[in-house]
């Protein structure tokens, strides 16, 4: 008979230590307090980031070979195909050096505009480029990581794009990497908007495939196929306006009162390995808003009181400034919770 | 028969995790066999006395903090089957290849159920049948070892 292992014969033969079962039974008991203090209590994540730290080096050496076969790839790369790469470039560049003389020209009239409206400027989010380490462990959770982590003020909650729109979200930040969660995930959800006609809704990834879902609207929504989903940028966490999808697929059920809507991510997640993290949006947007239109209260009441001095027989006039004000009240309340409420209530 | 040192365990071991930890990706990341489990089970079948449930377990937390999945959940699965593993580590010696080979798949199967339940519980959906795949390349690969007799006692002919 052929064997293929041969154990090797200790002198305890039948001194083993503890019964397999009892050190089943402890480390079984073992894990599953670790899981549910995870899961549950979220208290492991600085003990989590330390070993990641001292696994790093580990994972250079296992990122090394790859790293090394793409610097030789690139360093081989014909003259020909560079030169091919660096006149596209500089198409790519002209076309949007004219586009974004357009997208100046239209951000100081949006300044301009919303000036006149006295609503609080847009702040600009900082964007930090990453490179993807590698893609998750797991084939089936939709996550990257990221060369970009702590060390670099990376936090997690930050949007993660590429050149032609969003990819998703950092979920877990360690010293030197961070996770992102991929918009194709099942738990990651973004509010957007149709460009077409303004219509808001949230999308959730499908997580099977790499598709997006956009459930819970009813069944003769106006959404086409080959409809463009972008930000609508009321989460304060994605800008306004970044393309997030495209409507691949719309049917209706007469089961379900909803429509199902399938949307394939304009994101290149699979053919780029660098990708920017946008900083997150500062909080003050609607404080600010609060404080300019508390400003212009103010001022609307010192014109008021400075007219009532100079000009006495007109009463009307303190009453008028102080309408500027009034359509912006709504803005103070958070934007977000009426659409996020509404998938919710319908569930 | 040479005698198994602790220090070649857990150098074996660290290979097999840097090759779990390569940048896998597409297709070579659904059939990427779990190299650290082959070579767990490899040694808790030759040495159980050096290799026991305490060092697949402590394996698999090393597993969870890279992967970063939810803590715990590679060593619980790990330590079952090393558990399997361990009390039928008598009789499986005894074994022909093939009838080894079959326990060894079983083992693999065992694990990648185990994670599944886990992540169903935390709230994850159901992969299909290609989540499987793993445990038929890993056997392909441990059949390729076995037959190859990649320093498995020191002897290279059959015996």
């Amino acid at each position: 008979m052929r064997r293929a292992i041969h154990p090797q014969q200790t002198q305890a033969f039948f001194v083993r230590g503890p019964s397999p079962f009892s050190r089943l039974v402890l480390f079984a008991a073992l894990s599953l307090t670790l899981m549910a203090t995870d899961s549950r209590l979220h208290y492991l994540t600085e003990i989590r980031q330390g070993f990641i730290a001292l696994l790093h080096p580990l994972q250079m050496i296992a990122n090394a070979p790859f790293n090394a076969y793409q610097s030789t790839q690139e360093y081989f790369s014909t003259h020909n195909t560079l030169l091919k790469e660096n006149t596209a470039l500089k198409q790519q560049a002209l076309f949007q050096s004219a586009e974004l003389q357009r997208l100046k020209s239209l951000e100081s009239e949006n300044a301009n505009l919303r000036n006149l409206l006295g609503a609080a400027e847009v702040v600009s989010q900082p964007a930090k480029l990453g490179e993807i380490l590698h893609m998750g462990r797991d084939p089936f959770v939709h996550r990257i990581v990221v060369n970009l982590g702590a060390h670099h003020d990376i936090v997690a909650g930050q949007a993660v794009i590429d050149g032609a729109g969003v990819i998703g979200q950092v979920t877990r930040v360690y010293p030197f990497s961070s996770e992102v969660t991929l918009i194709t995930d099942k738990d990651l959800a973004i509010p957007i908007q149709i460009e077409r006609n303004n219509l808001r809704a949230i999308a959730f990834g499908h997580g099977r495939d790499t598709s997006i879902d956009l459930p819970y609207l009813p069944a003769n929504v106006d959404i086409r196929k080959g409809d463009k989903l972008v930000t609508s940028g009321i989460d304060g966490i994605y800008p306004t306006g970044l393309a997030v999808a495209e409507v691949v697929s719309v049917s209706s059920n007469a089961n379900s009162p909803f429509a199902h809507i399938v949307c394939k991510p304009v994101a290149g997640i699979e053919n780029h390995r660098q990708v920017l993290l946008l900083g997150l949006q500062q909080p003050e947007v609607a404080s600010g808003v609060a404080a300019n239109t508390a400003n212009i209260a103010k001022e609307a009441a010192a014109k008021a009181m400075a007219s009532k001095a100079t000009t006495q027989p007109k009463p009307v006039q303190p009453v008028k400034p102080t309408t500027p004000a009034k359509p912006l009240a709504p803005v103070n309340t958070p934007p977000s919770t009426s659409p996020l409420a509404k998938p919710n209530a319908s569930h | 028969m040479q005698v198994i040192k602790l220090p070649s365990i857990y150098l074996s071991l660290l290979m097999a995790l840097i090759l779990q930890i390569l940048p896998w990706s597409g297709w070579g990341l659904l059939v990427r066999p779990d190299f650290v489990l082959l070579t767990l089970i490899y040694w808790l079948l030759r040495a159980p006395q050096l290799c026991n449930i305490g060092t697949a377990w402590f394996i698999g937390i090393i597993i969870d903090i890279a992967t970063g999945g939810l803590f715990g959940q590679n060593a619980l699965a790990y330590a079952f089957s090393a558990f399997f593993a361990v009390i039928y580590q008598r009789r499986l010696a005894l074994f022909n290849i093939w009838q080894q080979a079959a326990y060894v798949f079983a083992l693999l199967i065992l694990t990648q159920a185990t994670l599944l339940v886990l992540k169903l519980f935390a709230g994850g959906n159901s992969p299909g049948w290609i989540y499987f795949l793993p445990c038929v390349t890993g056997i392909l690969l441990w059949q390729l070892v076995i037959f190859s007799r990649i320093g498995i006692d020191g002897q290279t002919g059959k015996n």
